[in-house]
């Protein structure tokens, strides 16, 4: 091969290497982790390291009850899976039990929009008005076609 | 005693016999010589004026460092982009740590 076509074929390598190595240095983390989540919430709100400690140690003490709601939460859904089935496969309904469930389920959905809230108003509580305001707005923003978080 | 004949005595009589070169041989050869770069020329075509510019150390630097930064700001705007959709993705699963009822979507929330 001529001196030329090596010079060509040097540079898309320089190039290929160059993007590959810069995109992986910045790649962004993972999502799911609570870690990177509060990670995310500390720059796009710029908190103090005083007000992220106080915010990460709210949303740990609050994080396994709400877990333990989401698992109730979820059985609610299968419980009622279970009852559409019923009700379309033998066309009874038992109407008590359902009723039970119905209560049931109203009263999980209060604490948990009770839980949040709780969350919500202490974390915004560390936060200065602008920061406040911000935070309100991602997480009214992300949750209207259901409700407020932040009534 | 004689000698005997010399292979290159009727060439070294000839050389003595110098003859006028044509007028016409200098742009002659200079015609020629331009003929030939053209023909060259013509038949690299592209490939061959890019060997010739990539052959030379000055411009091969300046394309591998173009290379480098080509890489570099597409990394930049895929980066980007790329941060741009984290962001919305990690916001939502903030707010599905928070809200157990947006995971079980808007039925759970009805009374």
């Amino acid at each position: 091969m001529n001196r030329g076509g090596l010079v060509l074929l040097l540079g898309i390598a320089v190039g290929v290497a160059t993007h590959l190595v810069y995109f992986r240095v910045h790649e962004p983390a993972d999502t799911d982790s609570i870690d990177a989540q509060l990670a995310w919430m500390r720059g796009e709100l710029q908190l103090s390291d005083a007000q992220f400690a106080r915010i990460r140690e709210l949303h740990e003490a609050s994080n396994p009850r709400l877990r333990a709601l989401a698992a109730q939460v979820a059985r609610m859904e299968a419980e009622f899976a279970a009852f559409e089935n019923t009700r379309r496969t033998t066309d009874r309904v038992d109407f008590i039990e359902f009723a039970r469930f119905v209560e049931t389920r109203r009263a999980i959905s209060q604490q948990c929009l009770d839980s949040t809230r709780q969350l919500v108003r202490a974390a915004a509580s560390e936060m200065t008005p602008s920061q406040r305001a911000r935070y309100l707005g991602i997480v009214a923003l992300n949750t209207q076609p259901t409700g407020p978080l932040t009534n | 005693m004689t000698t005997p004949p010399d292979p290159l005595d009727p060439l070294l009589d000839r050389w003595t016999e110098s003859t006028e070169s044509a007028p016409d041989l200098a742009p002659e050869v200079w015609r020629r010589i331009a003929l030939a770069e053209g023909a060259s020329r013509q038949t690299g075509g592209f490939w061959g004026e890019l060997d010739a510019w990539l052959s030379r150390p000055p411009f091969a630097a300046l394309f591998v460092t173009c290379c480098a930064l080509l890489g570099l700001f597409l990394a930049e705007v895929r980066v980007n982009r790329m941060q741009r959709e984290h962001s919305a993705e990690i916001a939502r699963s903030y707010l599905l740590l928070i809200d157990p009822l947006l995971k079980a979507g808007p039925d759970a929330r009805l009374p």
